[in-house]
Protein backbone atom coordinates (compact mmCIF):
# COMPACT_ATOMS: atom_id res chain seq x y z
CA UNK A 1 0.00 0.00 0.00
CA UNK A 2 1.07 3.38 -0.36
CA UNK A 3 -0.07 6.16 1.87
CA UNK A 4 -0.96 9.24 -0.11
CA UNK A 5 -0.49 11.81 2.33
CA UNK A 6 3.72 10.97 2.89
CA UNK A 7 4.30 9.88 -0.14
CA UNK A 8 2.74 13.61 -1.59
CA UNK A 9 5.21 15.41 1.16
CA UNK A 10 8.70 13.76 -0.09
CA UNK A 11 10.96 14.72 -2.15
CA UNK A 12 9.36 12.39 -5.34
CA UNK A 13 7.03 15.12 -6.23
CA UNK A 14 7.07 15.39 -9.54
CA UNK A 15 7.69 13.24 -12.61
CA UNK A 16 9.66 10.12 -11.78
CA UNK A 17 10.57 7.71 -14.84
CA UNK A 18 12.76 4.65 -13.99
CA UNK A 19 13.71 2.66 -17.13
CA UNK A 20 11.05 3.41 -19.13
CA UNK A 21 10.72 1.77 -22.24
CA UNK A 22 7.60 2.91 -24.38
CA UNK A 23 6.06 2.10 -27.49
CA UNK A 24 2.94 3.25 -29.54
CA UNK A 25 2.59 0.97 -32.46
CA UNK A 26 5.71 0.64 -34.24
CA UNK A 27 7.37 3.94 -32.90
CA UNK A 28 9.44 3.74 -30.09
CA UNK A 29 8.85 6.79 -28.21
CA UNK A 30 11.08 6.12 -24.87
CA UNK A 31 13.76 3.86 -25.01
CA UNK A 32 15.05 2.89 -21.31
CA UNK A 33 14.65 6.79 -20.10
CA UNK A 34 15.21 7.64 -16.54
CA UNK A 35 14.40 10.73 -14.88
CA UNK A 36 13.50 13.19 -12.51
CA UNK A 37 11.76 16.39 -13.12
CA UNK A 38 9.57 18.88 -11.21
CA UNK A 39 6.19 19.53 -12.13
CA UNK A 40 5.75 22.86 -10.40
CA UNK A 41 5.01 26.00 -13.03
CA UNK A 42 4.51 25.10 -16.47
CA UNK A 43 6.30 22.05 -18.53
CA UNK A 44 6.60 22.11 -22.37
CA UNK A 45 6.81 18.98 -23.72
CA UNK A 46 8.23 19.29 -26.66
CA UNK A 47 9.10 17.19 -29.97
CA UNK A 48 8.48 16.76 -33.87
CA UNK A 49 5.02 15.37 -35.43
CA UNK A 50 4.83 11.66 -34.15
CA UNK A 51 7.75 11.86 -31.61
CA UNK A 52 5.07 10.80 -28.96
CA UNK A 53 4.11 13.39 -26.50
CA UNK A 54 0.48 12.99 -26.79
CA UNK A 55 1.53 8.57 -25.89
CA UNK A 56 3.81 10.27 -23.35
CA UNK A 57 0.97 11.66 -21.15
CA UNK A 58 -1.40 9.16 -21.63
CA UNK A 59 1.09 7.27 -20.05
CA UNK A 60 1.69 9.03 -17.28
CA UNK A 61 -2.85 8.39 -17.10
CA UNK A 62 -2.27 4.80 -17.40
CA UNK A 63 -4.22 4.94 -20.76
CA UNK A 64 -1.42 3.00 -22.58
CA UNK A 65 0.30 0.49 -20.88
CA UNK A 66 4.45 0.71 -20.32
CA UNK A 67 6.39 -2.07 -22.38
CA UNK A 68 9.05 -1.55 -19.02
CA UNK A 69 10.21 0.61 -15.95
CA UNK A 70 7.49 2.51 -13.75
CA UNK A 71 6.41 6.22 -14.22
CA UNK A 72 5.88 7.86 -11.18
CA UNK A 73 3.74 10.94 -10.66
CA UNK A 74 4.00 12.67 -7.60
CA UNK A 75 5.10 9.88 -6.39
CA UNK A 76 1.97 7.97 -6.99
CA UNK A 77 1.82 4.92 -10.18
CA UNK A 78 -0.67 6.00 -12.52
CA UNK A 79 -3.62 4.43 -11.56
CA UNK A 80 -3.43 6.22 -8.31
CA UNK A 81 -1.52 9.64 -9.35
CA UNK A 82 -4.40 10.37 -12.18
CA UNK A 83 -7.20 11.51 -9.04
CA UNK A 84 -4.99 14.42 -8.94
CA UNK A 85 -4.32 15.09 -12.91
CA UNK A 86 -6.64 16.89 -14.97
CA UNK A 87 -6.38 16.06 -18.45
CA UNK A 88 -7.71 17.53 -21.87
CA UNK A 89 -6.81 15.16 -24.96
CA UNK A 90 -5.47 16.68 -28.26
CA UNK A 91 -9.28 16.38 -30.30
CA UNK A 92 -11.65 18.00 -27.59
CA UNK A 93 -14.38 15.49 -27.60
CA UNK A 94 -16.91 15.57 -30.77
CA UNK A 95 -19.23 13.35 -29.05
CA UNK A 96 -22.60 14.88 -28.16
CA UNK A 97 -22.35 18.14 -29.63
CA UNK A 98 -25.85 19.09 -29.40
CA UNK A 99 -25.80 19.04 -26.07
CA UNK A 100 -24.82 22.73 -24.25
CA UNK A 101 -21.37 23.15 -23.36
CA UNK A 102 -22.64 23.25 -19.60
CA UNK A 103 -23.68 19.66 -19.71
CA UNK A 104 -20.25 18.43 -20.42
CA UNK A 105 -18.52 20.09 -17.47
CA UNK A 106 -20.88 19.32 -15.33
CA UNK A 107 -21.07 15.79 -16.07
CA UNK A 108 -17.31 16.05 -15.25
CA UNK A 109 -17.86 17.34 -12.61
CA UNK A 110 -19.48 14.36 -10.34
CA UNK A 111 -18.83 11.57 -13.29
CA UNK A 112 -16.58 9.39 -10.82
CA UNK A 113 -19.84 8.85 -8.56
CA UNK A 114 -22.07 5.77 -8.65
CA UNK A 115 -26.13 6.41 -8.18
CA UNK A 116 -27.82 9.29 -8.62
CA UNK A 117 -27.33 13.00 -7.51
CA UNK A 118 -29.23 13.68 -4.17
CA UNK A 119 -28.63 17.58 -4.79
CA UNK A 120 -27.93 19.32 -7.80
CA UNK A 121 -27.14 22.62 -6.34
CA UNK A 122 -23.17 21.73 -5.59
CA UNK A 123 -22.61 20.33 -8.76
CA UNK A 124 -24.29 23.26 -10.86
CA UNK A 125 -22.48 25.82 -9.19
CA UNK A 126 -18.84 23.64 -9.24
CA UNK A 127 -19.37 23.82 -13.05
CA UNK A 128 -20.55 27.95 -13.06
CA UNK A 129 -17.58 28.38 -11.36
CA UNK A 130 -15.10 26.34 -13.62
CA UNK A 131 -16.10 27.67 -16.66
CA UNK A 132 -16.34 31.43 -15.05
CA UNK A 133 -12.07 30.25 -14.42
CA UNK A 134 -12.01 29.29 -17.71
CA UNK A 135 -13.90 32.70 -19.08
CA UNK A 136 -16.49 30.34 -21.26
CA UNK A 137 -19.19 31.43 -19.36
CA UNK A 138 -20.56 33.56 -21.84
CA UNK A 139 -21.28 30.88 -24.15
CA UNK A 140 -21.72 28.16 -21.63
CA UNK A 141 -25.32 27.57 -22.51
CA UNK A 142 -24.61 27.34 -26.37
CA UNK A 143 -24.69 23.13 -27.83
CA UNK A 144 -21.25 22.50 -27.81
CA UNK A 145 -20.80 21.81 -31.82
CA UNK A 146 -21.70 25.51 -32.42
CA UNK A 147 -18.95 26.34 -30.96
CA UNK A 148 -15.64 27.31 -32.47
CA UNK A 149 -12.37 25.86 -31.74
CA UNK A 150 -11.11 28.45 -29.37
CA UNK A 151 -14.13 28.41 -27.13
CA UNK A 152 -14.85 24.45 -27.18
CA UNK A 153 -10.68 23.99 -25.51
CA UNK A 154 -12.06 26.22 -22.91
CA UNK A 155 -14.61 24.22 -22.40
CA UNK A 156 -12.02 21.38 -22.17
CA UNK A 157 -9.90 23.18 -20.17
CA UNK A 158 -12.81 23.88 -17.54
CA UNK A 159 -13.61 19.88 -17.65
CA UNK A 160 -10.09 19.41 -17.04
CA UNK A 161 -10.37 21.46 -13.91
CA UNK A 162 -13.19 19.31 -12.72
CA UNK A 163 -12.44 17.32 -9.38
CA UNK A 164 -9.75 19.92 -8.29
CA UNK A 165 -6.55 18.68 -9.94
CA UNK A 166 -2.76 19.56 -8.58
CA UNK A 167 -1.30 18.99 -12.14
CA UNK A 168 -3.13 19.43 -15.77
CA UNK A 169 -1.74 17.65 -18.55
CA UNK A 170 -2.86 19.63 -21.54
CA UNK A 171 -2.26 18.19 -25.21
CA UNK A 172 -1.85 21.00 -27.50
CA UNK A 173 -4.17 23.79 -25.96
CA UNK A 174 -2.78 26.08 -28.10
CA UNK A 175 -3.81 24.13 -31.42
CA UNK A 176 -6.34 25.86 -33.34
CA UNK A 177 -6.00 29.26 -31.79
CA UNK A 178 -5.41 32.39 -33.82
CA UNK A 179 -2.77 34.71 -32.26
CA UNK A 180 -4.80 36.73 -30.08
CA UNK A 181 -6.29 33.49 -28.52
CA UNK A 182 -3.23 31.82 -28.04
CA UNK A 183 -2.07 34.62 -25.91
CA UNK A 184 -5.31 34.53 -24.29
CA UNK A 185 -4.90 31.17 -23.37
CA UNK A 186 -1.36 31.51 -22.43
CA UNK A 187 -2.11 34.26 -20.35
CA UNK A 188 -5.13 31.98 -18.69
CA UNK A 189 -2.81 29.07 -17.86
CA UNK A 190 0.19 31.08 -15.93
CA UNK A 191 -2.73 32.40 -14.08
CA UNK A 192 -3.76 29.04 -13.47
CA UNK A 193 -0.34 28.26 -11.78
CA UNK A 194 0.09 31.62 -10.04
CA UNK A 195 -3.04 31.47 -8.63
CA UNK A 196 -3.82 28.03 -7.68
CA UNK A 197 -0.61 26.96 -7.54
CA UNK A 198 -1.37 24.28 -10.35
CA UNK A 199 1.31 22.66 -12.45
CA UNK A 200 1.08 21.97 -15.71
CA UNK A 201 2.35 19.99 -18.57
CA UNK A 202 1.55 20.99 -21.76
CA UNK A 203 2.46 19.93 -25.59
CA UNK A 204 2.75 22.53 -28.25
CA UNK A 205 4.34 23.52 -31.64
CA UNK A 206 4.02 27.00 -30.42
CA UNK A 207 7.59 27.68 -28.80
CA UNK A 208 7.00 31.48 -29.31
CA UNK A 209 3.96 32.30 -27.96
CA UNK A 210 5.04 30.24 -24.70
CA UNK A 211 8.43 32.01 -24.71
CA UNK A 212 9.17 33.51 -20.96
CA UNK A 213 5.94 31.73 -19.68
CA UNK A 214 7.36 27.86 -19.41
CA UNK A 215 9.35 27.13 -16.23
CA UNK A 216 11.07 24.11 -18.67
CA UNK A 217 10.78 22.47 -21.76
CA UNK A 218 11.05 18.66 -21.71
CA UNK A 219 12.10 17.40 -25.07
CA UNK A 220 11.48 14.33 -26.73
CA UNK A 221 13.54 12.89 -29.31
CA UNK A 222 15.18 9.37 -30.37
CA UNK A 223 13.67 7.31 -27.44
CA UNK A 224 15.16 9.78 -25.28
CA UNK A 225 13.68 12.84 -22.67
CA UNK A 226 15.79 16.01 -21.78
CA UNK A 227 15.12 18.83 -19.65
CA UNK A 228 16.00 22.26 -20.08
CA UNK A 229 15.74 24.78 -17.61
CA UNK B 1 -62.25 1.89 -24.46
CA UNK B 2 -60.85 1.17 -20.45
CA UNK B 3 -64.24 -1.48 -20.08
CA UNK B 4 -62.15 -4.35 -21.66
CA UNK B 5 -58.94 -6.01 -19.62
CA UNK B 6 -57.10 -5.94 -22.81
CA UNK B 7 -57.18 -2.25 -23.18
CA UNK B 8 -56.37 -1.37 -19.66
CA UNK B 9 -53.22 -3.97 -19.60
CA UNK B 10 -52.12 -2.45 -23.51
CA UNK B 11 -52.09 0.72 -21.32
CA UNK B 12 -49.92 -0.15 -18.52
CA UNK B 13 -47.81 -1.55 -20.73
CA UNK B 14 -47.38 0.77 -23.15
CA UNK B 15 -46.52 3.36 -20.46
CA UNK B 16 -43.85 1.05 -18.44
CA UNK B 17 -42.25 -0.02 -21.89
CA UNK B 18 -42.50 4.32 -22.56
CA UNK B 19 -40.54 5.62 -19.20
CA UNK B 20 -38.10 2.36 -20.54
CA UNK B 21 -37.47 3.11 -23.76
CA UNK B 22 -37.45 7.43 -23.46
CA UNK B 23 -34.61 7.12 -20.96
CA UNK B 24 -32.22 3.84 -22.54
CA UNK B 25 -33.11 5.45 -25.72
CA UNK B 26 -31.75 9.25 -24.87
CA UNK B 27 -28.50 7.53 -24.03
CA UNK B 28 -28.41 5.30 -26.58
CA UNK B 29 -28.88 8.81 -29.01
CA UNK B 30 -25.94 10.66 -26.87
CA UNK B 31 -23.58 7.71 -27.83
CA UNK B 32 -24.52 7.39 -31.37
CA UNK B 33 -25.79 3.78 -31.07
CA UNK B 34 -29.14 4.21 -33.10
CA UNK B 35 -27.70 1.40 -34.94
CA UNK B 36 -27.44 -0.77 -32.12
CA UNK B 37 -30.98 -0.21 -30.83
CA UNK B 38 -31.92 -1.17 -34.12
CA UNK B 39 -29.76 -4.65 -34.33
CA UNK B 40 -30.72 -5.60 -30.47
CA UNK B 41 -34.31 -5.35 -31.36
CA UNK B 42 -34.52 -7.44 -34.17
CA UNK B 43 -32.13 -9.54 -32.91
CA UNK B 44 -34.76 -9.90 -30.47
CA UNK B 45 -37.22 -11.19 -33.15
CA UNK B 46 -34.88 -14.28 -33.62
CA UNK B 47 -35.08 -15.36 -30.29
CA UNK B 48 -38.58 -15.00 -29.80
CA UNK B 49 -39.35 -17.18 -32.92
CA UNK B 50 -36.37 -19.73 -31.79
CA UNK B 51 -38.54 -19.27 -27.65
CA UNK B 52 -41.47 -20.21 -29.51
CA UNK B 53 -40.40 -23.42 -31.69
CA UNK B 54 -39.08 -24.44 -28.35
CA UNK B 55 -42.25 -23.65 -26.73
CA UNK B 56 -41.21 -20.62 -24.28
CA UNK B 57 -42.62 -17.34 -23.99
CA UNK B 58 -41.65 -15.08 -26.76
CA UNK B 59 -40.84 -13.11 -24.19
CA UNK B 60 -38.02 -14.98 -22.49
CA UNK B 61 -36.31 -15.86 -26.00
CA UNK B 62 -35.88 -12.13 -27.05
CA UNK B 63 -34.55 -11.21 -23.99
CA UNK B 64 -31.83 -14.27 -23.81
CA UNK B 65 -30.82 -13.35 -27.31
CA UNK B 66 -30.88 -9.21 -27.56
CA UNK B 67 -28.85 -10.26 -23.76
CA UNK B 68 -26.30 -12.20 -25.26
CA UNK B 69 -26.01 -9.73 -28.85
CA UNK B 70 -26.04 -6.75 -26.34
CA UNK B 71 -22.99 -8.11 -24.41
CA UNK B 72 -20.89 -9.27 -27.69
CA UNK B 73 -21.32 -5.59 -28.75
CA UNK B 74 -20.80 -3.99 -25.56
CA UNK B 75 -17.51 -5.71 -25.20
CA UNK B 76 -16.17 -4.23 -28.31
CA UNK B 77 -12.65 -3.29 -27.08
CA UNK B 78 -12.48 0.78 -27.59
CA UNK B 79 -10.40 2.05 -30.47
CA UNK B 80 -7.06 2.75 -29.17
CA UNK B 81 -8.09 6.53 -28.65
CA UNK B 82 -11.16 6.09 -27.88
CA UNK B 83 -12.82 6.02 -31.38
CA UNK B 84 -14.69 2.80 -31.60
CA UNK B 85 -13.27 1.29 -33.82
CA UNK B 86 -14.89 -1.34 -35.84
CA UNK B 87 -18.20 -0.89 -33.86
CA UNK B 88 -20.92 -0.66 -36.91
CA UNK B 89 -18.98 -3.81 -38.08
CA UNK B 90 -19.43 -5.72 -35.54
CA UNK B 91 -22.95 -5.15 -34.88
CA UNK B 92 -23.98 -5.69 -38.78
CA UNK B 93 -22.61 -9.08 -38.56
CA UNK B 94 -24.40 -9.50 -34.79
CA UNK B 95 -27.38 -9.28 -36.42
CA UNK B 96 -26.79 -11.12 -40.28
CA UNK B 97 -25.95 -13.92 -37.89
CA UNK B 98 -28.93 -13.83 -35.59
CA UNK B 99 -31.63 -13.26 -38.34
CA UNK B 100 -30.21 -16.02 -40.27
CA UNK B 101 -30.74 -18.16 -36.93
CA UNK B 102 -34.52 -16.30 -36.64
CA UNK B 103 -35.51 -17.20 -40.14
CA UNK B 104 -34.13 -21.04 -39.36
CA UNK B 105 -36.53 -20.93 -35.89
CA UNK B 106 -39.45 -19.90 -37.96
CA UNK B 107 -39.16 -22.57 -40.27
CA UNK B 108 -38.56 -25.23 -37.38
CA UNK B 109 -41.57 -23.85 -35.64
CA UNK B 110 -43.51 -24.42 -38.38
CA UNK B 111 -45.96 -21.62 -38.34
CA UNK B 112 -43.75 -19.39 -40.27
CA UNK B 113 -45.84 -16.60 -41.47
CA UNK B 114 -48.39 -15.43 -39.15
CA UNK B 115 -46.06 -16.22 -36.11
CA UNK B 116 -43.67 -13.71 -38.01
CA UNK B 117 -45.84 -11.01 -37.94
CA UNK B 118 -46.77 -11.03 -34.65
CA UNK B 119 -43.29 -10.73 -33.41
CA UNK B 120 -42.54 -8.41 -36.15
CA UNK B 121 -45.50 -5.96 -35.64
CA UNK B 122 -45.77 -6.52 -31.66
CA UNK B 123 -48.97 -7.06 -30.25
CA UNK B 124 -49.72 -4.65 -28.06
CA UNK B 125 -53.01 -5.88 -27.52
CA UNK B 126 -52.91 -9.57 -26.39
CA UNK B 127 -50.68 -8.33 -23.51
CA UNK B 128 -51.88 -10.62 -20.58
CA UNK B 129 -51.15 -10.03 -16.98
CA UNK B 130 -48.02 -12.24 -16.69
CA UNK B 131 -46.45 -10.41 -19.97
CA UNK B 132 -47.26 -6.92 -17.77
CA UNK B 133 -45.44 -8.35 -14.84
CA UNK B 134 -42.46 -9.62 -16.62
CA UNK B 135 -42.53 -6.26 -18.25
CA UNK B 136 -42.49 -4.26 -14.86
CA UNK B 137 -39.89 -6.47 -13.64
CA UNK B 138 -37.69 -5.62 -16.71
CA UNK B 139 -38.18 -2.34 -16.60
CA UNK B 140 -37.40 -1.89 -12.97
CA UNK B 141 -34.04 -3.96 -13.43
CA UNK B 142 -32.91 -1.38 -16.09
CA UNK B 143 -33.81 1.74 -14.59
CA UNK B 144 -32.32 0.76 -11.24
CA UNK B 145 -29.04 -0.21 -13.35
CA UNK B 146 -29.67 2.57 -15.26
CA UNK B 147 -30.01 5.05 -12.34
CA UNK B 148 -26.64 3.37 -10.29
CA UNK B 149 -24.55 3.69 -13.56
CA UNK B 150 -26.21 6.85 -14.96
CA UNK B 151 -23.33 10.01 -13.73
CA UNK B 152 -20.43 7.68 -14.70
CA UNK B 153 -22.18 6.76 -18.46
CA UNK B 154 -22.78 10.19 -18.82
CA UNK B 155 -19.55 11.51 -18.20
CA UNK B 156 -18.21 8.49 -20.14
CA UNK B 157 -20.84 9.43 -23.28
CA UNK B 158 -19.66 13.03 -23.29
CA UNK B 159 -15.75 12.76 -22.90
CA UNK B 160 -14.47 9.52 -23.41
CA UNK B 161 -10.76 10.10 -23.37
CA UNK B 162 -11.50 12.39 -20.06
CA UNK B 163 -13.36 9.76 -18.13
CA UNK B 164 -10.76 7.00 -18.59
CA UNK B 165 -8.02 9.28 -17.60
CA UNK B 166 -9.90 9.90 -14.41
CA UNK B 167 -10.15 6.50 -14.14
CA UNK B 168 -13.83 5.28 -15.22
CA UNK B 169 -13.92 2.08 -15.74
CA UNK B 170 -15.35 2.75 -19.52
CA UNK B 171 -15.55 -0.83 -20.94
CA UNK B 172 -17.24 -2.30 -17.83
CA UNK B 173 -19.83 0.08 -17.81
CA UNK B 174 -20.56 0.06 -22.34
CA UNK B 175 -21.10 -3.63 -21.49
CA UNK B 176 -23.94 -2.98 -18.67
CA UNK B 177 -25.26 0.01 -20.43
CA UNK B 178 -25.52 -2.60 -23.42
CA UNK B 179 -26.89 -5.24 -21.72
CA UNK B 180 -29.62 -2.56 -20.19
CA UNK B 181 -29.84 -1.49 -23.84
CA UNK B 182 -30.88 -5.10 -24.84
CA UNK B 183 -33.31 -5.67 -22.09
CA UNK B 184 -35.29 -2.59 -23.10
CA UNK B 185 -35.34 -3.50 -26.58
CA UNK B 186 -37.11 -7.10 -26.09
CA UNK B 187 -39.67 -5.18 -23.86
CA UNK B 188 -39.92 -2.41 -26.30
CA UNK B 189 -40.46 -5.15 -28.89
CA UNK B 190 -43.43 -6.52 -26.82
CA UNK B 191 -45.36 -3.35 -27.43
CA UNK B 192 -44.31 -2.08 -30.37
CA UNK B 193 -42.87 -5.61 -32.03
CA UNK B 194 -39.63 -6.28 -33.47
CA UNK B 195 -39.51 -4.27 -36.76
CA UNK B 196 -40.51 -0.46 -35.08
CA UNK B 197 -39.66 -1.67 -31.48
CA UNK B 198 -36.79 1.05 -31.77
CA UNK B 199 -38.54 3.92 -33.22
CA UNK B 200 -39.98 3.94 -29.74
CA UNK B 201 -36.25 4.39 -28.34
CA UNK B 202 -35.10 6.42 -31.52
CA UNK B 203 -37.61 9.13 -32.07
CA UNK B 204 -38.44 10.48 -29.12
CA UNK B 205 -34.30 10.63 -27.85
CA UNK B 206 -33.53 12.10 -30.98
CA UNK B 207 -36.51 14.70 -30.54
CA UNK B 208 -34.99 15.64 -26.99
CA UNK B 209 -31.30 15.87 -28.40
CA UNK B 210 -32.37 17.59 -31.18
CA UNK B 211 -33.74 20.36 -29.11
CA UNK B 212 -30.64 20.88 -27.62
CA UNK B 213 -31.49 19.90 -24.15
CA UNK B 214 -29.27 19.40 -21.25
CA UNK B 215 -29.30 15.84 -19.45
CA UNK B 216 -32.06 16.21 -16.63
CA UNK B 217 -34.53 18.24 -19.49
CA UNK B 218 -33.73 15.78 -22.09
CA UNK B 219 -34.53 12.59 -20.62
CA UNK B 220 -37.95 13.71 -19.46
CA UNK B 221 -39.11 15.49 -22.86
CA UNK B 222 -37.71 12.00 -24.22
CA UNK B 223 -39.66 9.97 -21.39
CA UNK B 224 -42.92 12.00 -22.26
CA UNK B 225 -42.72 12.19 -25.99
CA UNK B 226 -42.71 8.55 -26.11
CA UNK B 227 -45.53 8.25 -23.64
CA UNK B 228 -47.26 10.64 -26.18
CA UNK B 229 -46.39 8.38 -28.51
CA UNK B 230 -47.82 4.67 -27.67
CA UNK B 231 -50.55 6.43 -25.72
CA UNK B 232 -51.58 7.77 -28.71
CA UNK B 233 -51.39 4.94 -31.00
CA UNK B 234 -53.12 2.86 -28.67
CA UNK B 235 -55.74 5.54 -28.78
CA UNK B 236 -55.57 6.36 -32.57
CA UNK B 237 -55.44 2.37 -33.23
CA UNK B 238 -58.88 2.32 -31.26
CA UNK B 239 -60.45 4.95 -32.99
CA UNK B 240 -59.15 4.29 -36.67
CA UNK B 241 -58.24 0.61 -37.92
CA UNK B 242 -54.74 1.22 -38.33
CA UNK B 243 -52.33 -0.84 -36.20
CA UNK B 244 -50.67 0.67 -33.74
CA UNK B 245 -46.92 0.58 -35.00
CA UNK B 246 -48.35 2.31 -37.45
CA UNK B 247 -49.05 5.40 -35.43
CA UNK B 248 -45.87 5.29 -33.37
CA UNK B 249 -43.74 4.74 -36.00
CA UNK B 250 -45.06 7.78 -37.78
CA UNK B 251 -45.36 10.22 -34.71
CA UNK B 252 -41.69 9.22 -34.00
CA UNK B 253 -41.20 10.52 -37.76
CA UNK B 254 -43.19 13.70 -36.70
CA UNK B 255 -41.66 14.39 -34.00
CA UNK B 256 -38.64 14.89 -34.78
CA UNK B 257 -39.18 16.68 -38.05
CA UNK B 258 -40.77 19.30 -35.52
CA UNK B 259 -38.10 19.41 -33.57
CA UNK B 260 -35.89 20.31 -36.47
CA UNK B 261 -38.27 22.77 -37.89
CA UNK B 262 -38.49 24.21 -34.34
CA UNK B 263 -34.78 24.42 -34.37
CA UNK B 264 -34.23 26.05 -37.68
CA UNK B 265 -37.36 28.69 -36.96
CA UNK B 266 -35.45 29.54 -33.66
CA UNK B 267 -32.06 30.19 -35.38
CA UNK B 268 -33.32 32.42 -38.17
N1 LIG C 1 -2.50 3.15 -31.21
C1 LIG C 1 -1.51 3.34 -32.06
N2 LIG C 1 -1.21 2.40 -32.98
C2 LIG C 1 -0.19 2.56 -33.83
N3 LIG C 1 0.58 3.63 -33.84
C3 LIG C 1 0.34 4.60 -32.96
C4 LIG C 1 -0.72 4.52 -32.02
N4 LIG C 1 -0.72 5.62 -31.27
C5 LIG C 1 0.28 6.37 -31.73
N5 LIG C 1 0.93 5.77 -32.74
C6 LIG C 1 2.09 6.29 -33.46
O1 LIG C 1 3.03 6.68 -32.48
C7 LIG C 1 3.65 7.88 -32.84
C8 LIG C 1 3.51 8.89 -31.73
O2 LIG C 1 2.18 9.36 -31.68
P1 LIG C 1 1.76 10.58 -30.77
O3 LIG C 1 0.35 10.91 -31.06
O4 LIG C 1 2.12 10.29 -29.37
O5 LIG C 1 2.72 11.74 -31.35
P2 LIG C 1 2.76 13.27 -30.97
O6 LIG C 1 4.15 13.56 -30.55
O7 LIG C 1 1.70 13.60 -30.00
O8 LIG C 1 2.48 13.94 -32.36
P3 LIG C 1 1.74 15.34 -32.70
O9 LIG C 1 2.73 16.42 -32.51
O10 LIG C 1 1.36 15.20 -34.14
O11 LIG C 1 0.56 15.46 -31.81
C9 LIG C 1 3.04 8.30 -34.16
O12 LIG C 1 3.93 7.91 -35.19
C10 LIG C 1 1.77 7.52 -34.25
O13 LIG C 1 1.46 7.20 -35.57
MG1 LIG D 1 0.01 14.68 -30.06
Amino acid sequence: MVDTKRVCCQPERGLVLRDVTLTAGSTCVLRDASLTVPLSGMTLLSGRNGAGKSTLLRAMLGLVPLQGGEILTHGLPPAQARQHIGYMPQSVTDAALLLPAVSHVRAAVDGLRWGLPLRLRPRREEADRLLALTGASAFAHRPLGLLSGGERQRVGLAQALAGNPDLLLLDEPLAALDHAGQEQTVRLLGDLTARLGIGIVLTSHETEALAGVVTRVMQLADGGLHVRV
Amino acid sequence: MFEFDFMRHAFVGAAVVSVLAGTVGWFLMLRRQAFAAHALSHIGFSGAAGAVWLGFPPLSGMVVFSLMAGFVIGAEREGERGVPAQRDSTIGLVLAASLGLGAWFLHMSNRGSSLATTLLFGDVLGIDLRTLEALCGVAVLCLGLLAFLGRRLLFASLAPEVARARGVPARLVSVVFMAVAALACAACAEVAGALLAFSLMIGPAATALKLGLGPLAGIALSVGLALGLSWGGLMLSWVTDAPVPFWIGLGAALSYALADLWRRFRSL
